[in-house]
């Protein structure tokens, strides 16, 4: 538990690094993130105890949304009055997005050779 | 003679609190999403959300005092992004014959859905605040929370409407698949995971393996592709 939590609080901390160092507005830890992942492809795999690290840590990831999400106390004006605007873009980007998004997919993997599906499909 | 004015003083503004309102409301959140057979309406976040912001509405407990407690929890959200990268990275085998839908779903998918909310908000003649804050809504909250104040959003903002989008995008996804025809898997998993990111994913677990790791990847790579562009794009 402990060595995967170094290696992830070494990879933020780097992400951090970079970031001010090249003065991006990128947040360090998705930076860190994808450093760590870059590292994975090339090592061609995960260690035992960071993978066992991960497994234990990101099941507990929407405990640690939460204090930032009660935040919301502070806008309930705001809510009262743009929440209906809010709410209903949200609905009607849902109802387009979810179709556009599975129909752009479903019509690209048409396009996909039918002997490479075959290939890796029960994979 | 026993001070049971103090006893009740202490534990109230005791630094612990705010720590152990936060883990107490998200267990109990859990064992509601598990009862209830994972509904949407009752993931874990909300239930949790929705009770700490009633106690604070409520009480005087203030939210500056709830932070000041649970703020310890927030700073686990660091490396746990970090920690993304490893189910992103073992995922990343789903991927190989179909990147080209993957990204097509994702990149163009993703900034229709994304261009259509801030469009409507903007139109609709929003506050800068909720225009700012909308444009997280399709990547996963732990992204948007850090992302969300580059461009002049508001983090709690942005949580609010993501925690919504996906709970309504995994309500409403079973019925447009049907309704659009859209039966296979990684397509089912890129709109779940694009439009919907965490709550999606859940849900299209539910519909089968391919389609969660479909999700999962499309939650990963938005939160990237917003985290690096946004901030470029609209930076302040």
């Amino acid at each position: 538990m402990l060595y995967g939590l170094i290696v992830f609080i070494s990879y933020l901390l780097i992400g951090e690094f970079i970031s001010a160092l090249l003065a991006w507005p990128v947040p360090g830890s998705v930076l860190g993130m994808l450093l760590l992942f870059l590292t994975l492809v090339i090592r061609g795999g995960v260690s035992d105890s960071v993978k066992q690290s991960s497994q234990q840590l990101l099941p507990y990831l929407p405990l640690f949304i939460v204090p930032a999400s009660v935040g919301i106390v502070n806008y309930m004006d705001l809510i009262q009055a743009e929440g209906h605007i809010i709410l209903s873009a949200m609905l009607v980007s849902l109802v387009l997005g979810i179709p556009v998004c599975g129909w752009l997919a479903q019509k690209a993997m048409a396009k996909v050779p039918t002997a490479e599906k075959d290939k890796t499909g029960g994979a | 003679m026993l001070h049971w004015n103090d006893a009740l003083n202490a534990v109230w503004h005791s630094p612990y609190l705010g720590l152990f309102l936060t883990i107490l409301s998200f267990q109990l959140g859990l064992w509601l999403f598990r009862m209830s057979a994972q509904k949407p309406f009752l993931h874990p976040v909300m239930v949790s959300v929705t009770s700490v912001c009633a106690v604070v509405l409520i009480t005087d407990l203030s939210f500056e005092r709830y932070m000041e407690s649970a703020h310890m929890i927030s700073q686990f959200l660091g490396p746990v992004i970090v920690a993304l990268a490893i189910p992103l990275y073992e995922n990343l085998k789903a991927l190989r014959q179909y990147w080209l839908p993957f990204l097509l779903s994702n990149v163009l998918g993703g900034a229709f859905t994304i261009l259509v909310a801030v469009g409507m908000v903007y139109g609709l003649g929003a506050s800068e605040m909720s225009v700012n804050s909308m444009w997280t809504k399709s990547i996963t909250t732990a992204f948007a929370l850090e992302v969300a104040p580059q461009i002049g959003g508001m983090a709690s903002v942005a949580a609010a409407i993501i925690m919504f989008t996906g709970i309504f995008g995994a309500l409403m996804a079973p019925a447009l698949f049907r309704l659009c025809n859209i039966h296979q898997a990684p397509a089912q998993g890129c709109a779940l995971g694009v439009c919907a990111h965490a709550v999606g994913t859940a849900k299209a677990l539910e519909f089968g393996g391919e389609q969660g790791a479909f999700a999962a990847l499309s939650m990963s790579f938005m939160g990237i592709l917003c985290a690096f562009s946004l901030p470029f794009l609209l930076g302040i």
